[in-house]
């Protein structure tokens, strides 16, 4: 896979895998711990951050022309804590189980470094097009890694996989329990780094 | 208009495009939340206490009349909420006007799920069922079975029952 010049297909294929914000930058990890006790709590919060991800890197597109390089930081945090009061509300009225789930991982999504990440990154110096593709191709990258851990942690504590029973009962009698716990996550992390080194997963 | 101009007029744009944007949001989604809110407490209230027909709170979020649909007083409900693992254990307790607990449950629970959590199951709830405000726990020469791994959640969870009755025990006369 040689792309050295940057094409459209690649704004939105690359972060999926080869730059994974998560597993090749080690970037946002702190929701990606937190949140991935469950698969679908996984899911869950990943929807939410990949809809800040998605709009803020459209309007930090959109207007990047206006905003100075001196005052851009505070613009970017106020268009990305627009978006995440936003959800927050929209979570609270039509999703108000998902939201306890969440919690206060919801008004967090403020500081993932991910999407202040990409906002400074790439949608400040590219079209709005093209940066809609790289916060969506983000938005999965960051979904897929949740998600398999998430899976992952919940299957070893619990024995199920988005609530569906996997294993036998004897398993589910006595669990790895602790997969559940912090350092179940950075465990399983690690593995998955290093399965990413051993493939050479991102080897351009 | 220079640039140290511009800087200012710039991010006293984006704030208010902002706050715009959002005192929009706000006021569409306000009313939904308060609904979906006072649906959660309605529906919790009557699964605790389904002799009641109309609850009337007295203490906000913490104390609601039971009444019947003549308006008797059938029972009380009170939200208890003891410190456990990871913040409050929040359980709100039906008493009849004997002072025993005709219905329990066990709300947004934030404990370590697998262990803390469980309390959010029905065997450890349906043990408080029918005691009074001398509820404990087994170790505590009790009868509640505290969840294992979980001591710390079940005792705020039994302890946190019984200082609620007590407290609130004056309010049981019809």
């Amino acid at each position: 896979m040689t792309s050295k010049k940057p094409s459209r297909l690649g704004f939105l294929v690359n972060p999926i895998v080869r730059e994974n914000a998560v597993l090749i930058l080690m970037i946002g990890l702190c929701p990606v711990l937190a949140t991935s006790t469950s698969a679908r709590d996984a899911l869950g919060m990943s929807a939410a951050a990949s809809f800040v991800l998605i709009f803020s890197n459209v309007v930090v597109a959109l207007v990047r022309k206006f905003v100075q390089p001196t005052i851009r930081i505070p613009i970017f945090i106020i268009i990305i804590s627009t978006f995440v009061t936003i959800i927050d509300y929209v979570l609270q009225a039509y999703q108000p189980s998902l939201y306890q789930v969440l919690g206060v991982f919801v008004p967090l999504i403020v500081v993932n470094c991910i999407i202040l990440g990409r906002a400074e990154a790439f949608a400040y110096g590219h079209g709005v097009f093209d940066s809609f593709l790289d916060g969506l191709g983000n938005s999965l990258g960051f979904t897929l890694v949740l998600v398999v851990l998430g899976s992952l942690r919940e299957f070893f504590a619990v024995g199920t996989v988005f609530g569906y029973v996997v294993t036998p009962a004897w398993y589910r009698s006595a669990p790895m329990l602790f997969m559940i716990f912090p350092p179940g996550a950075f465990l399983l992390i690690g593995i998955l780094k290093a399965l990413v080194a051993k493939f050479k997963l991102d080897k351009r | 208009m220079n640039s140290r101009t511009w800087m200012v007029v710039s991010l006293l744009i984006t704030c208010l495009v902002a706050a715009f944007a959002l005192s929009q949001v706000y006021s569409v989604t306000k009313p939904k939340i308060e609904q979906q809110k006072a649906d959660a407490t309605r529906s919790a209230l009557s699964q605790a206490l389904p002799a009641a027909q109309t609850f009337k709170e007295v203490e906000q979020d913490s104390l609601w009349y039971g009444l019947d649909a003549a308006g008797a007083k059938v029972g009380i409900v009170v939200r208890s909420g003891a410190r456990g693992y990871g913040g409050p254990v929040p359980v709100l307790i039906a008493l009849d006007l004997t002072g025993r607990i005709s219905g329990i449950k066990v709300e947004d629970l934030k404990e370590t799920p697998g262990l803390g959590l469980k309390a959010r199951e029905d065997w450890f709830a349906r043990q408080f069922l029918g005691l009074d405000s001398t509820v404990s726990l087994k170790k505590e020469a009790g009868t509640i079975d505290a969840i294992s791994g979980a001591t710390i959640t079940s005792r705020a969870a039994a302890s946190g029952v019984a200082q609620t009755i007590r407290k609130y025990s004056e309010h049981l006369k019809p």
